[in-house]
């Protein structure tokens, strides 16, 4: 996995990313506008801060199902803790991500401890998760926020929005981990041979856990900046989520197996999905008409991938 | 069964004699990447013997069963069913053939049940064509109870069985498939006293109704209660083959180790430095039992046994990745908990795995990924890795042991076993260890690469480090050890200073003790 | 040694008891629900209350049996969903369109079929897990599904197409497809050499090879077959209201892999049985509706779903160690 190799997937895909973005904006006047980009950005903030620790989550051979549901239910419980027990807000947004992040180290837990395989840990963690969100709520929604919280989802600084600041920081932080540090090696060490990994003296069970906790803090980050934007909380908030997480983070070239992925892909693999999104749905195509398109594209990236690495003899 | 040709074969006349064979290998060869392993080695089944087929590791024996079972084909030479020359695509045509392995991994299916599983795959129909479960379950009763297995419940989930009975589920499994040759691979490597007995029981059973056994072991005694017949490989040419009757221990000893051990290895130093590392009793589970023993600085300690013996598990204990269940390790005279990997390799213990593809290195990652891997907290700036470093630490390794590769940014993947075994000994010597286990350092490795690596060894010994050295191959433990202790069933059952040590005295006693049950 | 006799100690019953702990564990369940939610709400055994329990989820129960196979064979299918919504539209709109009868019932079936082997030949001949091809596949049907539809409801189907409501011997006919289906697919698995494969190669694929089965071609005649039961699945879903939504049943996905875990399925592959998830699907059904009657928010419900999955998949994990 020279520089070169590693960078090649993501060259093809920063290529396809400005051809979609020069043929979107020939296609419609709208689209190449600073305000639409802004909006786009804001728009994708959510999926991307996810996607962060998501790529760590597949790097290590790992998937989190769970990223929605958790959402969904620090959304919940920010309104409980504020509405019905009377916390002041700030202090019920860090009880509430403080809760996001212990149902993401609840995964870590089932899944390093009883070695669950993370699929159907996270699987019925989806169910859990979610199911205590409607419970919680019984589907009343939490209104009325003040005004100063919808900073996080509508304000901006220097005129670009907060939360492309937040997931800028976020993305530079998960770059650098990543690529730079023994925490990133031991990430990819984990998902190319955990054996080998372990017969290395690296921590393999505490990497994991702090990469699945790591999923429901930024989870959790996400829904306040969620909540902010939209301005009220319901327990079906981040519904489908992983999804959309786990397409960027595939499309971005992080391979499913493990052993192999970036944050540089991650974010080109979001920007290109969102880019698609807002191109087919200003040049006419009805909104759920993009979901097919993100299908085919995330099959087809796959499976060129699978043909790609078929040649190579790998 | 009906020794259906494939496409090629021509018929020899009936009545020859040969053609009562059922199987035989004429003058095969097999290379590998254009290394031969199997030279022109003949080879041949008569009805209701037992053929033990002998040699070190690297001898070309899975070669030559892995041809036979239709796994590998060979690229010159011929077999012959009933005398006539077949060729074996794959192993459904072996199987046609009449001939059935019983794998050492054992294929079965644990969540099935023991009927199931011998009959899967060619089960009992009904006029309707489904499965006849009845009949099923009545013949596998009827062969199991013909191999004196009526003890073994048919009904039951093969997941809950021990591993002597899960094998004689695959040998009912060979005999539903009217199997007339057997070839069994090593198949007491990991069986306990009493299953070794009851499997030779078997196997003699089977001989008695005219199925031709193979029977793969290291082992002296089964061989001995058991062969008629025994062939010798070794470096992939056929030595002899011969009546068991004409033979001893020490001859078979001899034409499978065959050279001249002393010159191949590195001049063997005297040795009197401080003890550094002590083992008092320490156990784990039951597959490592009271091992106690003393490893010098400056020395290169064998550990000889046969697999399973418990030289590994010893090795894995000390290394953390099984932590002793009791007993004491001492570093330097301090006792040490060493819980884990991280812990070992915090104390000076580097260990070489024997499984270097699953276990050793991460064959998609690239030299310098795999150097730096066990090391990375003292190759770093600040809170990040220091790359520079990293690819400094690798190409000092390239050169200090001369790996063959492009550089450090070549994937590991690509590069021939011994350049691998190097990468890893780079690895574990970037963490300036001072006890170094080497599990199988050569396994797998080719003769030129092999006695780099010993001369390193010995090197490295000679600059203090303390060795200890686990080894299938007796001409390895022979020619580098300063002192060796042998394991059998999990104890320590013997130790040989380096004059005392001979393969003789050596190989008896990693065989005998055990089947005698002596180890307890 | 030989004179052992067989079977030491472990009686018939025994025997059947471990073969089918998790079936009746189930079983049992149902059957205390009845006795525990009738006792404090005796409306919840009225006829109506049961009609609608085992006909209005009969088509889970029903996707729920081709689940089961494919998690058997060692995969999963996250898009069945999705593709349940597709073919009852698709069946829908044939039958208001004027087509017979039998071809708005049995085209969606055969569309399903064909949609399925295909994601079983990508799943099976390009190694890509099988979870990321139907993550894609939700993601394609459930786009098209609404972009088709633009999220117009479907009404005014023909009464004969309504096949859901009919009631052969006064019993719901879903309910006769329910039962009829879950006993040729147990029969179909136990006896027949395509349902020993499934086992087969959601056990040890390699194992099966050598026992010359061909587990890619196992795999896609497994997604084919679930492809079948999602499409009558589709069908029931179809008919069973006077109008057809034209969405995705929400987390319809979720439930049915859910029924086929708590049924007895190794999450793991190569065992469970078909009637397992069937009647963990009809356990569900029964919670839900016994929430509402013990006036429980019925809210709690998926809660309770999640923590019986995690529930199942720990003793799972479990008793494959003490087995190890």
């Amino acid at each position: 996995m020279t520089a070169t190799k590693l960078l090649r997937h993501e060259t093809i895909l920063a290529v396809l990313t400005v051809i979609a973005l020069a043929v979107l904006a020939s296609l419609s006047d709208k689209f190449f506008t600073v305000e639409n980009l802004l909006n786009q950005g804001r728009l994708m903030s959510e999926v991307g801060l996810v996607a962060l620790a998501m790529t760590f989550v597949i790097v290590t051979g790992g998937i989190d199902l769970s990223v929605g549901s958790i959402l969904g239910l620090t959304a919940i419980l920010l309104g409980v803790f504020w509405k019905n027990l009377g916390l002041p807000l700030p202090l019920a947004m860090l009880a509430a991500i403080a809760c996001g992040t212990f149902a993401g180290w609840v995964n870590g837990f089932i899944i390093t401890r009883f070695r669950v395989p993370p699929l159907i840990a996270t699987l019925a963690t989806l169910a859990l998760y979610r199911g205590l969100a409607e419970g919680i709520s019984e589907a009343r929604s939490v209104r009325g926020y003040p005004e100063w919280f919808f900073f996080f989802g509508q304000g901006e600084v220097l005129g670009v929005p907060f939360q492309l600041w937040l997931l800028g920081l976020a993305t530079v932080i998960a770059a650098v981990i990543l690529g730079l540090t023994p925490f990133g090696r031991a990430t990819y060490a984990i998902g190319a041979n955990e054996t080998a990994a372990r017969f290395s003296g690296i921590r393999v069970n505490a990497t994991k856990l702090w990469i699945y906790t790591a999923a429901g803090f930024l989870s959790a980050l996400a829904a306040v900046v969620f909540v902010s934007r939209v301005t009220t909380t319901r327990s079906d908030m981040g519904t489908g989520l992983e999804l959309d997480v786990i397409t960027g983070v595939v499309l971005g070239g992080t391979s499913i197996f493990g052993g192999r992925g970036t944050i540089i892909g991650t974010v080109l693999g979001l920007i290109l999905i969102q880019a698609l999104k807002n191109g087919l749905s200003l040049s006419g195509v009805k909104g759920d008409g993009t979901i097919v398109v993100i299908g085919l594209v995330l099959i087809g990236a796959i499976l060129a991938g699978a043909l790609f690495d078929r040649n190579r003899g790998g | 069964m009906t020794g259906k040709g494939t496409p090629g074969a021509h018929d020899v006349p009936s009545g020859n004699a040969a053609s009562s064979l059922p199987i035989e290998l004429r003058s095969v060869s097999k290379s590998f990447a254009g290394i031969r392993v199997v030279h022109s080695v003949s080879f041949d089944m008569h009805p209701g013997e037992v053929h033990a087929l002998m040699g070190e590791n690297g001898a070309g024996k899975s070669t030559m069963i892995k041809i036979m079972a239709g796994l590998h084909q060979a690229d010159e030479g011929e077999i012959l069913v009933n005398g006539r020359v077949v060729k074996f695509a794959s192993p459904k045509d072996a199987h046609a053939a009449g001939i059935a392995t019983v794998h050492q991994e054992l294929l079965l299916f644990p969540e099935l049940t023991v009927a199931e599983n011998i009959f899967l795959g060619q089960t009992p129909k009904t006029r309707l064509g489904t499965i006849d479960w009845q009949k099923m379950r009545e013949r596998s009763r009827q062969l199991l109870d013909s191999l004196d297995s009526g003890d073994l419940d048919i009904d039951q989930k093969v997941a809950t069985l021990s591993v002597g009975n899960r094998q004689r589920i695959e040998i009912a499994r060979a005999l539903a498939q009217d199997a007339r040759v057997l070839i069994m691979d090593e198949p007491t490597a990991a069986l306990a006293e009493a299953d070794v007995q009851r499997l030779m029981a078997i196997v003699r059973n089977l001989r008695d109704r005219g199925v031709a056994i193979v029977y793969v072991s290291h082992r002296m005694p089964e061989i001995f209660a058991l062969a008629d017949r025994v062939t010798v490989l070794r470096d992939g040419h056929h030595v002899a083959t011969k009546n068991i009757s004409d033979v001893d221990e020490p001859a078979l000893v001899s034409m499978m180790v065959g050279r001249a051990i002393d010159r191949l290895y590195p001049a063997k130093q005297g040795t009197d430095g401080d003890v550094i590392l002590e083992l008092k009793d320490v156990s784990y589970r039951s597959v490592v039992r009271g091992i106690s023993l003393k490893l010098k600085r400056g020395e290169i300690l064998g550990l000889a046994g046969l697999v399973g013996s418990g030289r590994t598990e010893t090795a894995l204990t000390i290394f953390g990745i099984t932590p002793a269940t009791s007993g004491e390790i001492l570093i330097d005279g301090k006792a040490q908990a060493i819980a884990s990997p991280e812990a070992a390799r915090d104390l000076g213990i580097a260990y070489i795995p024997e499984d270097r593809g699953s276990q050793g290195l991460i064959r998609m990652q690239t030299i310098e990924e795999n150097v730096a891997l066990a090391n990375l907290k003292r190759l770093m700036r600040g809170f990040l890795v220091d790359a520079a470093r990293v690819t400094a630490e690798a190409k000092n390794a390239i050169t200090k042991f001369g790996i063959r590769a492009r550089g450090p940014e070549q994937l590991v993947r690509q590069l021939s076993g011994g350049n691998q075994q190097k990468v890893v000994l780079g690895k574990w010597l970037a963490t300036n260890p001072r006890i170094l286990i080497m599990d199988e350092p050569t396994r797998g490795i080719d003769v030129g690469a092999k006695a780099e690596i010993h001369l390193l060894m010995r090197k490295l010994a000679g600059e203090g480090m303390a060795i200890l050295m686990i080894s299938s191959e007796l001409p390895e433990v022979l020619g580098m050890s300063d002192r060796v202790l042998v394991m059998n069933g999990g104890r320590i059952v013997g130790e040989f200073d380096k004059e005392h040590a001979t393969a003789e005295a050596v190989g008896t006693i990693m065989t005998r003790t055990f089947t005698n049950g002596e180890a307890a | 040694m030989s004179a052992a006799s067989p079977a030491i100690g472990r009686s018939n019953l025994h025997r059947f008891l471990s073969g089918y702990g998790q079936e009746i564990v189930v079983l049992l369940s149902i059957v205390a629900l009845f006795i525990v939610v009738g006792a404090v709400n005796p409306r919840f055994l009225s006829d109506n209350n049961i009609n609608s329990i085992f006909a209005g989820n009969a088509y889970i129960a029903i996707a729920a049996i081709g689940m089961s196979m494919i998690i058997m064979a060692g995969h999963i299918d996250v898009s069945v969903g999705a593709l349940i919504g597709v073919i009852a539209t698709i069946a829908g709109t044939l039958a208001v369109a004027g087509y017979p009868v039998w071809i708005a019932w049995t085209v969606p079936i055969l569309f399903a079929i064909m949609v399925n082997a295909g994601v079983g030949a990508l799943v099976a001949y390009t190694r890509i897990p099988s979870i990321v091809v139907t993550l894609g596949m939700l993601s394609i049907l459930k786009g098209g599904l609404i972009t088709a539809t633009a999220g117009e409801w479907i009404s005014g189907m023909p009464v004969e197409f309504m096949i859901a409501q009919m009631r052969p011997f006064g019993i719901p006919s879903a309910v006769w497809f329910m039962v009829g289906l879950t006993i040729v697919a147990a029969l179909f698995m136990r006896y027949t050499d395509f349902g020993r494969a499934i086992y087969a190669v959601g056990g040890n694929m390699e194992a099966a090879r050598a026992a010359g089965i061909n587990p890619e071609r196992t795999v896609v005649g497994v997604f084919a077959l679930h492809g079948f039961f999602a499409g009558v699945a589709g069908i029931l879903f179809a008919t069973q209201l006077q109008v057809i939504q034209s969405t995705v049943p929400p987390n319809l996905e979720l439930t049915v892999i859910t029924a086929s875990v708590i049924g007895g399925v190794s999450i793991l592959g190569g065992t469970g049985t078909v009637i397992g998830s069937t009647l963990a699907a009809i356990l569900f059904a029964c919670i839900g509706s016994a929430l509402i009657f013990l006036n429980v928010s019925a809210y709690w419900l998926r809660a309770v779903l999640g923590l019986m999955i995690l529930a199942t998949v720990l003793a799972d994990m479990a008793r494959r160690r003490r087995a190890r």
